[in-house]
């Protein structure tokens, strides 16, 4: 079997990942300055900020949670908010 | 005596209905809005409201009332709803160009006509209190900007339900406060980072934060420019900005306040909170707003609203006990700040609480399995929810967003995986707030509000002492955050009522601006 040889994306690969991903949906962020402290925001923060998060799915994927845990009862007793009840 | 509501829900009821309004969170399609019909509910408790020990003299500027003392004062003559509008009007046309609080105001002549209208003889508890709701509600008679490029000029047709539930009950809105931009950060010049509103206890000072987001509305209040207002709490906006400006406020149990009307960041995180100058308005506020409404499934199937009034009514007897038996813990490190200053206020709350009758304090509890994990980035966040409202703006132009576009662009890049594990958590995180942490106490003295605001527990922030800034020097409020299980309202109302009965920290008005 072949040995794996995954290796963890580097910001440049991240950055090309964040842009097609909002390009993708139709945002447009080119219309911020590459690089401006000064200015509310700029590309340079929005890419950093964006590889923090894509960063973050590694931890949210390693919890280790117990498939069993099961969310109880998914349509409880308030679906008659939209059944027209009266309210008592 | 009659229990408070926290000890008689079920627990499991609870959690099954967060899991519900998660569950419901991928439907929100169905829940287009729609005019609201009124809210004309307001509970008989609020006949309740207590007389007025003061005299008109001793209270000096009619802006000084609260709302107990406004409804006392009308109720027997002493002010009419005309005289408590041209106050307030006289004071924001005066000070308000330092405090910047107001996003929008009403003209005098409309207001006059409000507070002179007839009723149809019921029981209008809030006539004449002038109120200050964030920029967020939806008012038929102001824009609705939400501190934002991305809402400017937004007129709504329709009153938010909390603003028409003020309404039905008397209340005037006297004008929309500022905000931070979208519901976070203090407020600022809209798409910029220049801030605007002030702290109302450093006014000639920009640099000391008013806290956000529901900025405006904390600052009006503790300055004088409305007797009390609403703010909103996705992550600490209400008792952030009540503890920075020495404001009681209560952010109550997820879906007790109708969201209906009001810009939205989270669909499982969003609460309504009254924010006023002491415990027995903020009871007032949560009695006039805590009641069903057709256009929120969220404000459904809930216990009906508890004696809010009365639990914020000091008892009688030796040392004023709080009115229940009740446990208080304290989280890990909140005695110990790391600012000598605070830490020796909070020692001191810590012995006078104890000092209370029918208070138990039981120390440092110990937290809950995976605290940490469950409540920090990523599990403990909510990035997806508000891409989801805002992919139309996010299209049309990025820079509306300012300074918090990663926030609303953040929910593009998670995946449904972590979405889902997010929720695992966070029912996971509720399950245990109330099987492993509220097992060791009735109220719990914390630093932040995060875990709480997540899982939807009340929390009531309340001043507790004044400190010295070292930025401007100026003496500034401290306060605390006193969190409670779900349906602990009334729980949290009587500490605050027995602590606020025996000390005067709540009554301390800031000092006018100069110049």
């Amino acid at each position: 079997m072949k040995e794996k040889t995954i290796h963890s994306p580097s910001d440049e690969e991240l950055n090309v990942y964040i842009r097609t991903r909002y390009q993708l949906l139709g945002v447009d962020i080119s219309v911020l300055p590459d690089s401006d402290p000064d200015a509310p925001m700029d590309q340079e923060r929005l890419l950093e900020n964006g590889r923090s998060i894509l960063r973050q799915e590694v931890v949210a994927a390693d919890f280790d949670i117990d498939p069993q845990f099961n969310l109880p009862v998914p349509h409880p007793a308030p679906f008659v908010a939209w059944t027209e009840e009266v309210e008592k | 005596m009659r229990p408070p509501q926290d000890t008689v829900i079920s627990r499991r009821w609870f959690l099954e209905r967060m899991a519900w309004i998660t569950t419901a969170a991928a439907g929100a399609e169905a829940l287009v809005p729609r005019p609201v019909m009124g809210a004309e509910r307001t509970s008989s408790y609020l006949r309740e409201i207590p007389i007025s020990i003061n005299t008109r003299q001793q209270v000096g500027e009619l802006t000084e009332l609260t709302i107990s003392e406004t409804v006392d004062f009308l109720r027997r003559g002493v002010v009419s709803p005309e005289d408590l509008v041209r106050a307030h009007v006289d004071r924001i046309d005066r000070y308000d160009q330092f405090y910047r609080a107001y996003a929008g105001r009403p003209s005098l002549d409309a207001l006059l006509a409000s507070a002179s209208s007839g009723t149809d003889g019921s029981y209008q508890p809030l006539k004449g209190v002038c109120l200050a709701p964030k920029d967020n509600f939806y008012t038929t008679d102001m824009l609705t900007e939400g501190g934002s490029l991305v809402f400017e000029g937004f007129q709504p047709h329709y009153d938010a339900t909390a603003v028409a539930s003020i309404r039905s009950a008397g209340g005037l809105i006297i004008g929309k406060a500022q905000m931070g931009n979208l519901a976070g950060g203090r407020a600022q010049v809209y798409g910029t980072t220049i801030p605007t509103t002030r702290n109302a206890w450093t006014p000639n000072d920009v640099n000391y934060s008013p806290a956000g987001s529901s900025s405006g509305t904390g600052t009006a209040i503790a300055a004088r420019m409305a007797v009390a207002g609403l703010g909103t709490q996705t992550g600490g906006s209400v008792v952030g900005p009540g503890n920075a400006q020495g404001l009681t406020c209560i952010k109550p149990t997820f879906g007790r306040i109708s969201l209906h009307g009001v810009i939205p960041l989270s669909y499982t995180r969003d609460h309504v909170g009254p924010m006023a100058r002491n415990v027995m308005d903020a009871a007032i506020l949560l009695q006039v707003l805590a009641h069903p409404d057709p256009n929120d499934p969220r404000t459904k199937g809930l216990p009906p609203a508890p004696n809010y009034v009365g639990s914020a009514a000091p008892t009688l007897g030796l040392n004023a006990p709080v009115r229940w038996p009740t446990r208080v813990g304290v989280f890990p490190g909140w005695s110990d700040p790391g600012d000598e200053g605070v830490a020796r206020m909070r020692a001191d709350f810590l012995r006078d609480l104890e000092s209370m009758g029918n208070v138990q304090l039981v120390g440092e509890i110990t937290l809950p399995e995976q605290w940490e994990e469950l409540t920090s980035q990523p599990l403990g966040g909510s990035h997806g929810d508000p891409t989801a409202f805002f992919i139309e703006p996010l299209r049309r132009d990025v820079r509306l967003f300012g300074d918090r576009l990663p926030r609303f662009l953040n929910g593009m890049l998670q995946s449904a995986d972590t979405y889902v594990k997010v929720q695992q958590a966070r029912m996971l995180l509720l399950h245990r707030i109330q099987t492993q942490l509220f097992n060791q106490c009735d109220v719990v003295l914390t630093e932040g509000s995060g875990a709480f605001d997540g899982t939807g527990m009340p929390v009531l922030c309340m001043p507790i002492g004044f400190d010295t800034d070292p930025g401007s020097g100026m003496s500034v409020p401290r306060g605390v955050n006193l969190a409670a299980p779900p349906f602990g309202e009334e729980r949290l109302f009587a500490v605050a009522a027995a602590w606020q009965a025996r000390t005067d920290y709540h009554t301390v008005r800031p000092e006018d601006p100069v110049g």
